[in-house]
């Protein structure tokens, strides 16, 4: 029967560490969950028989990946905490004569029946939870909701091996840390002395440093593209920042504080500041982690819930009309009021044949090019453009004709010919003429009205200068020869149809009418249908909704776990210091004051430093929705306060529970003496 | 007036779910008076710690009464106890219970910190204590830094810059080694020479025999005492031994 007494060993272990190993299983059990959910969703024919559908799928399995990768990572990081905190207890077994041999098998079987346990426990509430979150998804996504319940082999199996591979690694982790200790090591491990913390100023300043380059990018970057790149520079840095403040420059703060005579000595200050310094040496690198954590939580909700909850704006700015043609002319002449009435005649009619009952028309020619604006001149040669590119702006520039922008503005302007208006989405424009190329300038004044952007426009990278001429006939010699303008004419209506006949009649347009566009001296000519894009929408941005919950709920797991795993151990050793304190002099409630705004300070540093870094990061994010079609700040602005205030609630909801078991470990000491 | 009136002390504790009733001090009854140097013996699990628990006002008796200077110790509520403590008692440990978090000169200041004192006036107080006990060079060190000798000196440094009425100390010299023993001892000596009045618990022989009264408990009673009268330390240390092993055989007889 010795394997059966290795086996009890090992449930022993566990039992006795129950308030250690209690919320260990249940983050296993949670990510094996997590885990089986996403690869079953991947699986369901349910959620492929939906628009939008492979979209998400695709997604899906990006998203176990990130899952798999971070559930080991965040496994490995709380079961070292584990071992550290038992190593006492194998240090005993060590010197009672059990061989290190022995004790693997200990941590064999204890890694066995953890993995058992939590798979079985794990995969059983997944299945069960399974159907819910499709559930949720297919609703996300506007799909229709079906009630076959499956279970999906595969995606079984994938999360028993994936999680095995863990637990193996966890294993093996432990069993090197056993390796190499001696007993006396392992018995000691706990309370082996604690060289103070020095403050090391450079550590300190760097962060700042670092700090302050990341918010200057986050805040200064004005493009959405260029925002896209500097995203990822800034994340990097402010995660440097983070570490580097909370390890470094905590520490230096506190022994500033200590240099302070007349403030580290007084009662209030002394223990509080002298403690926190240790705390902070010790916990740095963990709180550092928690607001990490935390900011990630914070800008995926805000952001997938600002894109999900903003998909009809999103969807709107991005199609002005249910129904727009939009087809490029080869030359300007086309773009003339005869031609245009003609083109627009054929497509009237055969929305009239079939009872589209269009309205709400939204007509316009367009003639536009990117180049680099300085002081007013533009260049669109790209070569001659990228030698300036530190110094200017790079702008779309449309030009359109005066009747199309007095009849969508609702304006009665009148133009001389070598006058314009012009039209920013925001901003002024700051010069009183432009010129293209040197070969065509004008005048400048504001335009009274803003013009609203169209179609592709809003989802630019670049932003949009609108300049409303005369007569685009006016712009020729810009477009002789090699040139890299495009004409275009775009014509949007709204529709009484439903959305499955608006997205075939604008299927059915084109097979209907652009061949005979294609004669009249058109090309490109294409119909977009806003319905035939909603689900498309959904799938992508309730994809990105599930998702950022699904990972969030995933990183508040990490969170959460680290912070209690942190107020058991800072229990455990103050534990002594509680008691020290009584005996030279210190009132139950003075320690408890005194612990109770250190722990204050401590666990709700990060979450005040992620608050700091998520209003920072907030323009940067704003920008790069824009790429995503989300222009409503005012959305994206209630999303994210939201969801800040959410997290801090359920961030001191966790508090409150962990700083409980945190004070019922100081002051066990006292129950078993009065016992 | 004494400084310290142990009566009819009794202490009783009750396992968790009121099974066991384990009488840990029977009645005690012993004074100490100012000046004195007191040493109080007995085997594991005679009752001293908790005697010295209960001096402390660390642990309430079940009945009996404890004076420290006239003031009937179960009378002061237990919001000023903190306070009382630190203005007539100096506590030394067996375990030096230094913080680890401070260096040894912030360890001292401790009490007087809590106390509000001015940084001026605790370094004062400092200088004198430090010097006595040989410390002045190892105040900016940490208490990992320090050997067990040097820990517990500065342990002592912490009791004594208050000032207090009375040093309480358990088993002072029980971590410590033979060296270090009687380097304290030596210094107990001398601070009790000064006029500082001492309460020790210990079971060293060598540790009680440096003392002017040495009590011996028993059995959760005092049980016998013998004064220093004009016995050098080697003679004391012979008397005590001799009184132990009359204990033992008596307690073998009872």
């Amino acid at each position: 029967m010795r394997l059966g007494f290795y086996a009890k060993l090992a449930v022993n272990g566990i039992r006795k560490n129950a308030r250690l190993y209690v919320p260990y299983l249940l983050t296993c059990a949670g990510m094996v969950m997590m885990f089986y959910i996403v690869s079953y969703l991947q699986d369901t024919p349910v959620l492929a028989g939906i628009k939008g559908g492979e979209e998400m799928q695709a997604m899906l399995s990006m998203g176990s990946g990130v899952m798999g990768v971070f559930g080991a990572i965040f496994l490995l990081y709380t079961n070292s905490f584990l071992i550290r905190r038992r190593k006492r207890e194998f240090g005993l077994y060590n010197m009672l004569g059990m061989g290190k041999g022995n004790i693997a098998r200990v941590l064999f079987w204890e890694a066995l029946l953890v993995l058992a346990g939590t798979m079985v426990i794990g995969l059983a509430v997944g299945v069960a939870v399974s159907k819910l979150a499709e559930l949720l998804l297919v609703n996300i996504m506007h799909g229709n909701v079906t009630f076959t319940f499956t279970v999906s082999p595969r995606a079984m199996l994938l999360t028993a091996a994936v999680f095995c591979v863990i637990h193996v690694l966890l294993l093996i982790k432990a069993l090197l840390q056993i390796r190499t200790a001696s007993a006396v090591n392992l018995l000691r491990s706990e309370s082996a002395g604690e060289k103070p913390p020095r403050a090391n100023w450079v550590l300190a300043i760097l962060g700042l440093i670092l700090l302050a380059v990341a918010y200057y990018l986050a805040v200064t970057i004005k493009q959405p593209l260029s925002a896209m790149v500097m995203f990822f520079v800034a994340v990097i840095l402010v995660i440097l920042a983070t570490y580097l403040l909370f390890i470094a420059g905590s520490v230096a703060i506190c022994r500033m504080l200590q240099k302070n005579r007349r403030y580290y000595y007084k009662a209030r200050h002394f223990v509080s500041v002298s403690s926190m310094a240790y705390r902070m040496k010790r916990n740095g690198a963990g709180l550092a982690s928690i607001c990490i954590l935390s900011i990630m939580v914070l800008v995926t909700v805000s952001s997938t819930t600002g894109l999900y909850f903003g998909s009809e704006d999103s969807l709107r700015s991005r199609y002005p009309r249910d129904i727009t043609l939009i087809a490029k002319a080869e030359d300007v002449s086309m773009l003339s009021d005869e031609k245009r009435d003609a083109a627009r005649e054929l497509v009237d009619a055969y929305v009239a044949e079939h009872d589209a009952t269009a309205h709400n028309f939204r007509d316009f020619r367009v003639v536009s090019v990117t180049g680099a604006m300085k002081d007013g001149a533009i260049t669109t040669d790209p070569q001659e453009a990228g030698r300036h590119i530190t110094d200017s702006t790079i702008y779309q520039v449309n030009f359109l004709p005066l009747p199309d922008y007095n009849r969508i503005c609702g304006t009665n302007e009148t133009l001389a010919d070598d006058e314009a208006l012009i039209s920013l989405k925001r901003g002024d424009y700051g010069w009183d003429s432009i010129s293209v190329d040197s070969k065509v300038a004008y005048r400048t004044r504001k335009a009274p009205v803003v013009f609203q952007e169209s179609g592709m426009a809003a989802v630019d990278v670049v932003d949009t200068i609108y300049v409303v001429v005369k007569d685009l006939q006016g712009l020729q010699p810009l477009l002789q020869g090699d040139n890299l303008f495009s004409q275009q004419w775009e014509y949007g209506f709204d529709s009484s149809l439903s959305d499955e006949e608006q997205s075939q009649i604008a299927f059915d347009m084109h097979e209907a009418v652009a061949e005979q566009l294609h004669q009249m001296g058109m090309y490109a000519v294409y119909f977009e249908s806003m319905a035939a894009n909603r689900y498309d929408f959904y799938g992508t941005y309730g994809g990105f909704f599930f998702l950022g919950i699904l990972l969030s709920i995933v990183f508040l797991f990490a969170a959460v776990l680290i912070i209690y795993y942190k107020q058991i151990s800072e229990g455990y050793e103050d534990q002594k210091r509680f008691e020290i304190m009584q005996k030279v002099g210190m009132t139950r409630k003075n320690i408890r004051k005194s612990i109770n705004s250190q722990l204050l300070t401590v666990f709700f540093l990060p979450l005040v430093g992620a608050g700091i870094h998520l209003a920072f990061a907030f323009p940067m994010i704003r920008r790069m929705l824009i790429l995503f079609n989300l222009t409503n700040t005012r959305l994206l602005v209630e999303t994210t306060g939201f969801t800040f205030l959410a997290f801090a609630l359920i961030y001191t909801l966790v508090y409150r529970k962990t700083s409980n078991a945190y004070y019922a470990i100081v002051s066990g000491e006292g129950e078993r003496r009065e016992a | 007036m004494s400084i310290l009136e142990v009566q009819g002390l009794k202490k009783v504790y009750t396992t968790r779910f009121g099974g066991n009733r384990v009488e840990a001090l029977r009645n005690v009854n012993f004074s100490v008076e100012e000046g004195e140097y007191v040493a109080i013996m007995g085997e594991s699990g005679s009752g001293k710690t908790t005697l010295l628990n209960i001096l402390a006002a660390i642990d309430r008796p079940t009945a009996g009464s404890v004076k420290i200077d006239g003031k009937e110790i179960s009378s002061i509520p237990e919001s000023h106890m903190a306070e009382f403590r630190r203005d007539n008692l100096g506590f030394v440990f067996q375990e030096f219970n230094l913080l680890d978090t401070f260096t040894l000169e912030d360890n001292i200041f401790l009490p007087l910190v809590l106390a509000g004192k001015s940084y001026g006036e605790m370094n004062g107080r400092l200088s004198p204590i430090a010097r006595q006990l040989g410390i002045t060079q190892l105040l900016k060190k940490y208490p990992y830094e320090v050997s067990g000798g040097q820990k517990q000196r500065a342990a002592v440094a912490r009791a004594l810059i208050t000032d207090p009425r009375l040093v309480l100390a358990d088993e002072p010299t029980g971590a410590l080694d033979s060296r270090a023993t009687d380097e304290l001892l030596r210094l107990f000596s001398q601070i009790n020479a000064a006029g500082q009045t001492i309460l020790m618990v210990t079971h060293s022989v060598k540790a009680a025999s440096h003392a002017g009264r040495v009590l011996f408990i028993k059995d959760g009673e005092v049980f016998h005492q013998i004064y220093r009268g004009d016995a050098d330390d080697e003679a004391l240390y012979q008397k005590i031994t001799a009184t132990l092993t009359m204990l033992q055989s008596g307690g073998d007889a009872q």
